[in-house]
């Protein structure tokens, strides 16, 4: 009895790690920009894609391959948010949704017309392994991808604390007009923060490639988990994102496990209904950050 | 290009016939108008010069999401042609040779009755054989039981056994599998116990309700009985019941991506369980290539499976010298299914699709390609199924499919996990 319910914590903690790369970029994106990021579980895919390529054609392990795919998607999230968002930044909201979302369609299907629908895995030594402590079992490659989203994101907070332009960006994100009155040109802290957002999914990419399929639909099932993570950690604060994507893994895995298979987000579902009721700016207290 | 091949045959007749330029002109350009055109046709006594071939309908989804398997259905259907055609073609009609018309159905039911009643009216077609998919085979059935052409299939859809007379199914029904997989689960253990774990859609509630229809009779217990909602990120909340159930046997009815998830997160756990996959994507060469070693020792069920019969090894030869892969099951069915067509042209002496339906219906084949099933006996019943269809249980060896039950299939011992 303990022992399932230890390893459904264990399992819902380490996809609830996974959860957390995406959210927190989406968060980022919301408090920093002030806009909605629609796509993001597309770069997700991109990510995925490009662990999956770098480990067919040259063997490389998609682990090692982190050094490619967060550059390359921090290079494209400059791009886009100093070639597309750039020119939609205004009063209305409508032409920032519309664009992500028209991004998000873009690249899906792109993917597929690409990639093809098929699914795509990479094996590994450790792609089947797992720990096993007592009657418990930790799975290799999920504890990895755990340790290292867990990592990505201090280093993160230590950035949004301790350099000029990880303090610009909280300064922008706190007040904008503020923010550029103190001489804080905004387009580059929006550029850093896209950037780095979209590296966190990357990231999310290419840790989930030695244990999850890539197709071009993947990134869907993130979003939708991102999202509500997001909304449950308070928008715009990158702990509090954090924090809810490690308890909705955990929700959801015990909701699997005690509620029923097709019913375990019902759980994360009542679990963020409640919270909006009794507290509606979010577990983090609506502050951001 | 259908057309302009319907056409040049048109016109070599008529220069036979010593028609005038003028008629014949007209008559091309009738003949070019739809069904007026297969009207006047079929008008025509072909007899005279029998050599002309005979023209077998083939619809399969090469593009949008079946194509995969569709692609592969089209290989084998190309080459199963040629061997009849190699072989001297239909003698009853002076040697004629099949001529395979493709069609694309595009994995979509829509484009799938257009695209068969536009092969109908466009061709004179002896008989058709297609989809893969039953959900595309049930359209393309109505339309040609509406034309009144033969179509024989080796989707496994029950359905396609009710109220038709010109559909006929030479392989083993959906309702059959559910009893070979528990029979299967018997041969595991002495006292099975099985969790069954199923995708909350038409096709997992289906044939889990099946299973758990027949398990009481068959003497298997279900010890877990749990639907899920299909495309999550992590199975092992799910494989964490599974182990808690203490089942010895899982039945997965899941597509692809959840079936890798499911089988991979099973050999993390160490959980020592029987894993069936049941048929479909289970079955397929990408399987293996997508969940490698873990494979191993996985169970399934097939309607037909490329250890058969000596003929079946023959064309599986064949195959995986054109296509790099096994003959797997759609495909290899599929070749015996245009020798049953052939065995019929030739007892009907005729192009008729009507007189090819009867011929059909009298089939009666212990030997050769055509009998390549597994029983290795086809003879169709009133319904159009075949009396001796059964499934063939298989497990994944070495990298291969090899057929283990029953005894009369078994070409490999089921390896215990």
């Amino acid at each position: 009895m303990w022992e399932t319910v230890a390893q459904a914590v264990i399992n819902g903690l380490l996809i609830g790690g996974i959860y957390a790369l995406v959210s927190i970029g989406v968060t980022l994106i919301f408090g920093v920009v002030k806009i909605v990021n629609f796509a993001q579980g597309e770069f997700v895919m991109i990510g995925m894609y490009i662990s999956f390529f770098l480990a067919n054609q040259f063997g490389i392990d998609p682990l090692v391959s982190l050094v490619v795919s967060m550059p390359v998607l921090f290079v494209v999230g400059v791009l886009i948010q100093h070639f597309l968002i750039r020119r939609v930044l205004g009063p209305n909201d409508m032409p920032q949704i519309f664009l992500t979302f028209a991004l998000s369609l873009l690249l899906l299907n792109l993917a597929l017309m690409l990639f093809s629908a098929n699914y795509r895995t990479v094996h590994t030594s450790y792609s089947d392994e797992a720990f096993h402590i007592g009657g418990l079992y930790v799975p290799v490659a999920k504890l990895i991808a755990f340790a290292v989203a867990m990592l990505l994101s201090g280093v993160l907070w230590v950035f949004l604390h301790t350099t000029d332009l990880g303090k610009a960006m909280r300064a922008a994100a706190q007040n904008r007009d503020v923010a550029t009155l103190m001489g804080i040109n905004p387009n580059r802290v929006f550029c850093v923060a896209l950037g780095i957002a979209l590296a966190l999914a990357g990231a999310a990419g290419s840790l989930l490639m030695p244990f999850y399929s890539a197709y071009p639909f993947v990134g869907q099932v993130f979003t939708l988990m991102a999202f509500v993570a997001v909304v449950l950690g308070t928008l715009g604060n990158v702990i509090g994102a954090l924090i809810a994507s490690l308890m909705m893994g955990i929700a959801e895995s015990l909701g699997i496990q005690y509620v029923g298979a097709d019913s375990g987000l019902i759980v994360v579902f009542a679990m963020l209904l409640l919270t909006l009721a009794f507290k509606p700016s979010g577990l983090g207290g609506g502050r951001a950050r | 290009m259908k057309k302009d091949r319907k056409d040049s045959a048109v016109n070599k007749g008529e220069l036979n016939q010593t028609v005038s330029k003028r008629q014949s002109r007209r008559e091309v350009l009738l003949k070019t108008g739809g069904i007026l055109a297969a009207g006047a046709f079929g008008a025509v006594p072909l007899r005279g010069w029998a050599a002309d071939p005979v023209n077998i309908g083939a619809l399969y989804p090469t593009t949008g999401s079946m194509a995969q398997i569709g692609v592969g259905c089209v290989a084998a259907a190309k080459l199963a042609v040629e061997m009849v055609n190699d072989a001297g073609g239909i003698k009853s009609l002076g040697g004629a040779k099949l001529n395979l018309i493709l069609s694309d159905v595009q994995s979509d039911t829509t484009v799938t009755r257009t695209e068969t009643d536009r092969l109908i009216t466009g061709n004179k077609l002896s008989a058709i054989h297609g989809c893969y998919a039953s959900a595309l085979t049930l359209i393309a059935s109505e339309v040609a039981e509406r034309a009144k052409v033969p179509l024989i299939t080796g989707s496994s859809s029950d359905q396609l056994n009710k109220g038709r007379t010109y559909t006929f199914t030479p392989f083993a029904r959906a309702s059959q599998f559910a009893r070979a997989q528990l029979q299967m689960a018997k041969l595991v253990s002495d006292s099975p116990k099985v969790a069954v774990i199923f995708e909350n859609t038409a096709f997992g509630t289906s044939t889990s309700n099946g299973l758990k229809e027949l398990a009481p009779a068959e003497g298997v217990e279900i010890v877990m009985f749990e639907p899920y909602s299909a495309g999550f990120t992590d199975a092992s909340p799910l494989i964490n019941k599974v182990k808690s159930s203490g089942a010895n046997a899982l039945f997965s009815l899941s597509y692809l991506n959840d079936l890798i998830l499911i089988v991979r997160t099973v050999k993390q756990v160490g959980l020592n369980i029987a894993i069936n996959g049941g048929s479909g994507g289970f079955v397929m060469p990408d399987f293996y290539k997508n969940v490698g070693k873990p494979a191993e020792g996985l169970q399934g069920v097939a309607h037909w499976n490329h250890d058969v019969s000596d003929d079946a090894q023959k064309v599986n030869v064949e195959f995986k010298k054109r296509t790099g892969e096994f003959l797997f099951e759609y495909a290899g069915g599929l070749v015996a299914q245009t020798f049953m067509l052939a065995d019929a042209l030739e007892r009907a002496a005729s192009t008729d699709p009507q007189k090819v339906r009867e011929a059909l219906s009298a089939l009666d084949v212990s030997s050769g390609y055509a009998a390549m099933a597994p029983g290795g006996k086809v003879k169709f019943g009133p319904d159009g199924k075949n009396v001796y269809g059964r499934p063939v249980g298989v497990q994944w060896q070495n990298g291969d499919l090899a057929s283990v039950f029953p005894k009369e299939d078994a070409r490999a011992p089921l390896l215990k996990t």
